[in-house]
């Protein structure tokens, strides 16, 4: 589990411009990293960093996305 | 089996939690109505007014007037949220673009779906509804109401939001249209432990399940509808409140093929209720409707003068497969090849029922986006039992959930996804044979492709033995 929140954190991170990502890019960098990760888990470990508020959730009401918290628009404005 | 609901339900009395008094809620008049006008001039909306149809305009108006007369420290959001909304509308109309930022932070701790995050990008003019933030509710089974728990409901909304309601949006959740990210949390919390309701799907998650009135109301439900969409929707609570899907994903339950919550037309997952054994038939009834005893379709077209009823034009040969006649005075089905339409059934209803061998059917891939591309769906398994706790079935469920997360491209629908990879391929993910029926007609959409290891010898041939047998 904390190798698959670190992986994460580690994609989101690296980001250049972008600052909000669809599951599937994470799942996809986490899965190059960490070959035998599953799907499941890797939702498990971004609820888990939902939950301890070190990511956020970025909605346009028909597709969601993942994001840092701090990064990009993630307070209100 | 009866139904069991997972944990004890509450009772909503409206008397212990309302929030305002009688007086505060009749505040308007249609005088004042009449002559009300907000603070921004809003002629094109007004216009809206004016046709023979009910007009949101005018319930908005109504709204905003009724906030201006509650006391201080009755609303906890702007007061004049729903004028600053017409304002800005007013605006959207005549810039023909609209002033809503795309997309924003969503809501309520832990939760990915459920409240729709909308910033104006005209705050400095519209500081009202510089966040108006949209709250999605799952409403009940069937959308049975208990009139405590909607006055419950509208007491609470207009109290933390602008008091503005849809009912309902087309997935079927009650719709709170327009809060302030600091009531979010407030407002969830009374939901949730006053109201005793949850918030609904939004997002690429599971989106709030939803059922016809089924057994509830209706003799033609094959299954209970309403308790398979509680069963579901609690099961699957983290794909319906954690996205991580390419895509939102819709299930509908239609307690027949009448199909009253559209689901073959606007979820990725159609239940259909539907029977495999004959369907019910009582000689004496059919008499009766071909003697004019009894009025067709339960008397729904009685408005009118249709003439006698005629079984043979207004039954026999409306049947799509031409399966049914009469014989002998007696009405026989040949059920091999009934396609389950239902329009017997629908017009003589005391004559014919469902069978009583009943299931679903499960079809596959529909979408109804606003814009582009709506697709039907596809049936892939015809007929599979739906008793509780629907094992069978949510084992095929999370077969699709499981290669969709896996095949699926952001933003696809189901049905594009199957599309894309074609039918074959998603057979082979169910485990369903292919069957003839699935082929619309003939070289038109031949998807059944023959596999090598299917064909006794394979795909290659000796072509020296061949050529014995076939000059070039
Ligand atoms: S779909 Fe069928 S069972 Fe459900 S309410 Fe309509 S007619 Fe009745
Ligand atoms: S349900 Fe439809 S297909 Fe079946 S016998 Fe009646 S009319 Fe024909």
């Amino acid at each position: 589990m904390e190798e698959l929140k670190s992986a994460i954190i580690e994609f989101l991170e690296g980001g250049k411009t972008k600052t909000k990502f669809y599951f599937k890019d994470i799942e996809k960098a986490v899965k190059q990293k960490i070959p035998e990760a599953k799907t499941l888990q890797i939702k498990k470990a971004c609820s888990a960093l939902i939950n301890d508020g070190t990511l956020i959730y970025f909605s346009t009401g028909s597709t969601t996305m993942y994001g840092l918290k701090g990064r990009g628009i993630t307070e209100d404005h | 089996m009866a139904f069991e609901p997972k944990r004890p339900q509450k009772k909503i009395n409206y008397e212990e939690i309302r929030l305002y008094s009688d007086a505060e809620l009749n505040s308007t008049t249609e005088e004042e109505l009449k002559n009300f006008k907000i603070k921004h001039d809003i002629p094109m909306c007004e216009d809206l007014e004016k046709g023979p149809w009910p007009s949101f305009v005018a319930d908005a108006k109504q709204g905003a007037l009724h906030r201006r007369k509650l006391a201080d420290g009755r609303v906890l959001i702007p007061r004049d949220v729903i004028e600053d909304l017409l304002g800005q509308l007013e605006l959207s109309f005549v810039h023909g673009e609209t002033h809503w930022k795309h997309g924003g932070i969503v809501g309520v701790f832990g939760y990915g779906g459920g409240v729709i995050g909308r910033y104006s990008d005209l705050q400095e003019e519209y500081p009202a509804i510089a966040h108006f933030h949209t709250v999605r509710v799952n409403q009940p089974a069937s959308k049975f109401y208990d009139t405590d728990f909607l006055k419950g409901l509208a007491d609470l909304w207009e109290y933390r939001g602008s008091g503005l309601l849809n009912l309902h949006g087309s997935t079927g959740d009650l719709v709170l249209l327009g809060t302030i990210t600091d009531q979010l949390e407030p407002l969830f919390q009374e939901m949730a432990h006053v109201l005793d309701t949850d918030l609904g799907g939004s997002g690429s998650n599971l989106r709030t399940p939803s059922c016809c009135i089924g057994k509830a109301r209706c003799e033609y439900a094959c299954y209970d509808t309403q308790a398979m969409c509680y069963e579901m929707t609690m099961h699957y609570q983290d794909e319906l409140h954690r996205p991580a899907f390419p895509y939102k994903f819709k299930f509908k339950f239609d307690g027949c093929p009448n199909g009253c919550v559209a689901s073959i037309a606007r979820s990725d997952i159609a239940f259909i209720g539907t029977w495999r054994d004959d369907i019910r038939i009582d000689q004496n009834a059919v008499q009766g409707y071909i003697a004019g005893e009894y009025a067709p379709n339960a008397g729904a077209h009685k408005g009118r003068d249709w003439g006698k009823f005629d079984i043979q034009k207004e039954v026999i040969d409306l049947c799509p497969t031409g399966c049914m006649s009469l014989e002998g005075g007696k009405l026989v089905i040949d059920n091999a090849n009934c396609t389950r339409c239902m329009h017997c059934i629908n017009t003589m209803p005391r004559a014919l029922r469902p069978g009583t061998d009943t299931g679903i059917s499960m079809l596959f891939g529909a979408k109804a986006p606003i814009l582009e591309g709506a697709q039907m769906s596809t049936l892939v398994i015809p007929f599979i039992k739906a008793e509780p706790p629907y094992d069978n079935i949510k084992e095929v469920i999370e077969k699709v959930f499981e290669w969709w997360m896996e095949e699926g491209k952001n933003r696809e629908r189901l049905g594009e996804t199957v599309q894309r990879v074609g039918l074959p391929k998603f057979l082979e993910i169910l485990e369903v044979p292919a069957a003839p029926q699935m082929v619309k007609e003939p070289r038109s959409n031949p998807y059944i492709f023959w596999k090598e290891e299917d064909v006794p010898g394979g795909f290659q041939r000796d072509i020296n033995e061949f050529r014995k047998r076939h000059k070039r």
